[in-house]
């Protein structure tokens, strides 16, 4: 792992300017240096490695069909007939679709919510509701999803108080979650619900680290509240909008299924079954695990896609990227 | 230097730590099939007249089950229960259980099959449970073809087999394959226990006769709604799939049809492409439409029912006599003292006929029946212990219990103590007898019509048996069929793409986000879908189990 005979050698000695800057090189002399950092990193180096890459090789079964008695090394290969199953079968473009619409309208409006959230708490002058606020906001977020989830269900039932309150403005009273086309509403508004609080966390941090002197400068210049949110808040979080943003982005069709599984029915399918939700069907109620790694991959394909392509994007329209 | 070497140390061990605690084995020998010589087992295999209980042995067994819906809150360990621990006392076998959450045996089954660690005897319903069917769990190699085993170490069900060809029967592969031991409805009266259900308390107070077409239905729920204030005048639970009780054809059998796979003439019709399905939809649709189906149909789930009947929303739904009228009889009448709710006939279209469908077990129930894994090392001693449930004493232990505990012999009839019936630990008897006995639901054993003479307390349940007992069922019943493993898997793909319209159309129809007449449109999908190949599979299926 480290050499110790070189570890006494202290590091000045090894760093000699060569003329051969390969990686190697390189790497062997940072090593040198920094070797203790080297060795804190591994525990999570090894995290991931085992985590996050071992499991990959368990994505073979995509391509064959899969029996645990066998093992995944001796199931027989079948190339790419789950892919081929997959994109040909009847509810493909409905789910994908589904997918992609649901995603977007999650970023469209849940992304900016605790942008406008951070800012808008940026601006209160009271210490005591600020704090309160905030708290009231991410509360949402440490209750369980299944307990959520069965909140919005009798919230928006017949008799519910969602449910109530809209009858009195002429709604006709059906369970909400049975309208095909009040599903995405409904999902969309209630994660923003759940997570406005805890991802404006971060914004709400990096707001702390813009240069106050900036805003007595404006202040003096005579520029409005508006204005200095415009002109020295908004473009002092940037950076952090941005990664987010591209992170967001690689998460996009990862539409958490848990959530759908909970509240979709049968009526409201075509709006709300999703790729997850299909996988999860067909893997755990039909033992279709070959398949369901198949469709899985697909999914990641995808994601993979879409973060290169917000990676460019970002670094075309601005300095921040995440590489 | 000390520092800088334990840090060192450090960092080594946790990274050992953390791959060896990710790494798991994955056995991936070739499975063994066909008839494995078991090693072990209580003697070396001289065919047993009958074994005496308990056994002797110093192994322990694994086993995998569900636990029953009743014990939910009240145990969520197999091993607390007291019937287990008292089942390996009788037989003298030891057992290591893995609980099942109840009804979710189908993913934990997948998830452990995956993990390709099996334990020596999984609970399930292996008939139609697993997709590709009973012969493709027994090739792929999950599960033993048990002909052998029963033959040599199972005496008593192999008595009750042969003096009961019908269920032997029903009980194989159409290769002649056993391959669970079965949970056995021991008597016909076993076999019905569920159909519509009614506020007869309201009937009288409105003068309504009791209704028998879907007329007289209509006329029925319209005055529950209009003269009682019942805005869900029939309700039912949507999950987890809508109008769940309908399989057995309540309502759908009217019109001819059921929701599922049905006989006609002995031939195989799937309902919900017939031109039937299409009037009861209609008929359905116009009753939501009038507000005298509950508007949460589609996301009702079972307490919802209990709320709605506790304060008068609902007057009528399908359930069980059990779980339905013992349910609900308390709650209505809490309210209510006058309540009173009772089992009405399956409604038809003809005054004066018999419903062509109803709610019909066959013999052989299939979950709750054991397989042996195929890598079982105790396979015999396996068949050993769950043979005691088809034996006299056995029987008399799994439908009620220990002697003395939870049951007294009456003149040589077994009644259930106060244990069972008035629960002192306030359970109602349904999550009592689930605590000290299985009468009440399936396993390996054969149901004894005792049990449910003492079950349903109240004589409007058994009336509602009766009541529902009347139906032409018995011909249009299909048989468990066995399509060979490549058909099954077919089967399996086909159906669930279909049966995801099904509900869909069904409920779309219902709730007037389409147009009945977009009916024709969703046949013309399921053909596209291929239900005439599934249709094909079962009549081929059908003849082949005719011919056995």
């Amino acid at each position: 792992m480290d050499k110790s005979a070189a570890s006494r050698a202290a590091a000045p000695a090894d760093v000699r300017l060569r003329s051969t800057s390969g990686f190697i090189a390189r790497f062997t002399r940072d090593f040198a240096i920094n070797k203790y950092l080297y060795a804190m990193m591994l525990p999570v180096i090894a995290y991931y490695a085992v985590f996050h890459y071992a499991p990959i090789y368990g994505a073979l079964i995509a391509f064959k069909d899969y029996s645990p008695m066998k093992g995944i090394l001796h199931s027989e290969w079948i190339g790419l007939a789950n892919f081929r199953d997959f994109f040909t079968s009847y509810y493909f473009w409905r789910i994908l679709k589904n997918t992609l619409l649901i995603s977007f309208y999650t970023l469209l409006f849940g992304f900016p919510a605790p942008i406008l959230l951070a800012l808008i708490l940026n601006e209160v002058r009271g210490r005591f509701f600020k704090n309160f606020a905030q708290m009231v906001s991410y509360m949402p977020y440490f209750i369980s999803l299944v307990v959520i989830c069965g909140m919005i269900v009798s919230f928006t039932n017949n008799g519910g108080v969602v449910n109530n309150l809209l009858t009195h403005f002429g709604y006709d009273g059906q369970a909400m979650l049975q309208k095909p086309g009040l599903f995405r509403p409904i999902y969309v508004l209630s994660e923003i619900w759940q997570k406005i609080g805890w991802e404006s966390i971060i914004y709400i941090a990096a707001l702390t680290a813009i240069d106050q002197e900036q805003y007595e400068a404006a202040r003096l210049d005579g520029a409005s509240r508006l204005k200095q949110m415009r002109y020295i808040t908004l473009p002092g979080i940037m950076p952090t909008i941005t990664i987010m943003f591209i992170l967001r982005i690689g998460n996009l069709l990862n539409v958490g299924f848990e959530k759908i599984i909970l509240l979709y029915n049968s009526v409201t399918y075509e709006t709300a079954d999703v790729i997850a939700s299909f996988v999860y069907r067909k893997g755990l109620i039909e033992f279709g695990w070959s398949y369901s790694a198949a469709v899985g991959l697909f999914n990641s394909v995808v994601n993979l896609a879409l973060l290169i392509g917000a990676n460019r994007m970002a670094r075309k329209l601005s300095e921040n990227s995440l590489w | 230097m000390k520092r800088k070497s334990s840090a060192k140390m450090l960092t080594a061990a946790l990274f050992v730590s953390l791959v060896t605690a990710a790494c798991s084995s994955n056995s991936s020998g070739p499975a063994e099939t066909g008839n494995n010589t078991p090693a072990g087992g209580a003697d070396g295999g001289s065919a047993a007249e009958s074994t005496a209980y308990p056994l002797k042995t110093d192994k322990t067994l694994t086993y995998w089950a569900e636990i029953a819906g009743n014990l939910t809150g009240v145990k969520s360990e197999l091993s607390d229960v007291p019937f287990f621990q008292d089942w390996q006392k009788m037989t003298g076998v030891p057992l290591k259980f893995t609980t099942v959450p109840a009804t979710k045996g189908n993913e934990n089954l997948t998830v452990m099959l995956a993990s390709g660690e099996l334990p020596d005897m999984i609970e399930y319903n292996w008939q139609n449970g697993f997709p590709g069917g009973p012969e493709k769990a027994i090739k792929d190699g999950y599960i033993l073809k048990l002909n052998d085993l029963i033959d040599k170490y199972a005496p008593n069900l192999k008595k009750y087999l042969q003096e009961h060809p019908d269920v032997d029967k029903m009980i194989k592969t159409d290769n002649g394959s056993y391959y669970v031991f079965p949970f056995i409805r021991g008597d016909d009266y076993l076999k019905v226990y569920q159909g519509p259900i009614i506020r007869k308390d309201w009937l009288d107070e409105l003068g309504l006769p009791i209704p028998e077409t879907i007329d007289d239905w209509y006329t029925t729920l319209k005055a529950f709604k209009e003269k009682k204030g019942a805005n869900a005048a029939i309700a039912f639970v949507g999950l987890p799939r809508p109008l769940n009780d309908f399989y057995n054809g309540a309502f759908v059998g009217a019109f001819g049809v059921t929701k599922d796979f049905y006989l006609d003439n002995g031939q195989v019709k799937f309902g919900p492409m017939e031109p039937g399905y299409k009037n009861f939809l209609e008929t359905f649709h116009k009753w939501y439409a009038e507000g005298l189906i509950d508007k949460n149909i589609a996301t009702a789930d079972q307490k919802e029912l209990d709320a709605n009947f506790a304060n008068g929303a609902t007057g009528a739904t399908v359930g069980n006599a059990g779980g339905g009228i013992g349910r609900w009889q308390p709650i209505v009448q809490a309210a209510d003292p006058k309540a009173k709710l009772i089992g009405v006939p399956y409604p038809v279209l003809k005054k004066g006929d018999i419903a062509p469908f109803g709610q019909k077990d066959s013999a052989y129930s299939y979950g709750g029946s054991v397989a042996i894994s195929a890598q079982s090392k105790n396979a015999e001693l396996a068949a050993r212990m769950l043979d005691y449930g088809y034996s006299e004493e056995g029987s008399l232990f799994f439908n009620f219990g220990t002697e003395g505990v939870s049951y007294k012999m009456d003149n040589g009839y077994p009644r259930y103590t106060d244990l069972i019936m008035k629960n002192p630990d306030n359970l109602a008897p349904a999550q009592a007898m689930s605590m000290y006995i299985r009468g009440n639901y399936n396993g390996p054993f054969i149901q004894d019509k005792r049990y449910i003479e003492q079950y349903l307390a109240l004589p409007t349940q058994r009336d509602a048996v009766k009541t529902w007992q009347k139906t032409d069922e018995d011909k249009h019943q299909l048989p468990p069929v066995t399509p060979t493993p490549e058909e099954s898997t077919e089967f399996a793909k086909i159906m669930n793409d279909v049966n995801t319209l099904v509900d869909e159309m069904t409920l779309k129809i219902i709730l007037g986000v389409e147009p009945v007449s977009s009916f024709d449109s969703y046949v013309a999908k399921m053909k596209s879908l291929k239900i005439d190949r599934a249709l094909e599979i079962q009549t081929a299926a059908l003849e082949r189990y005719n011919n056995r």
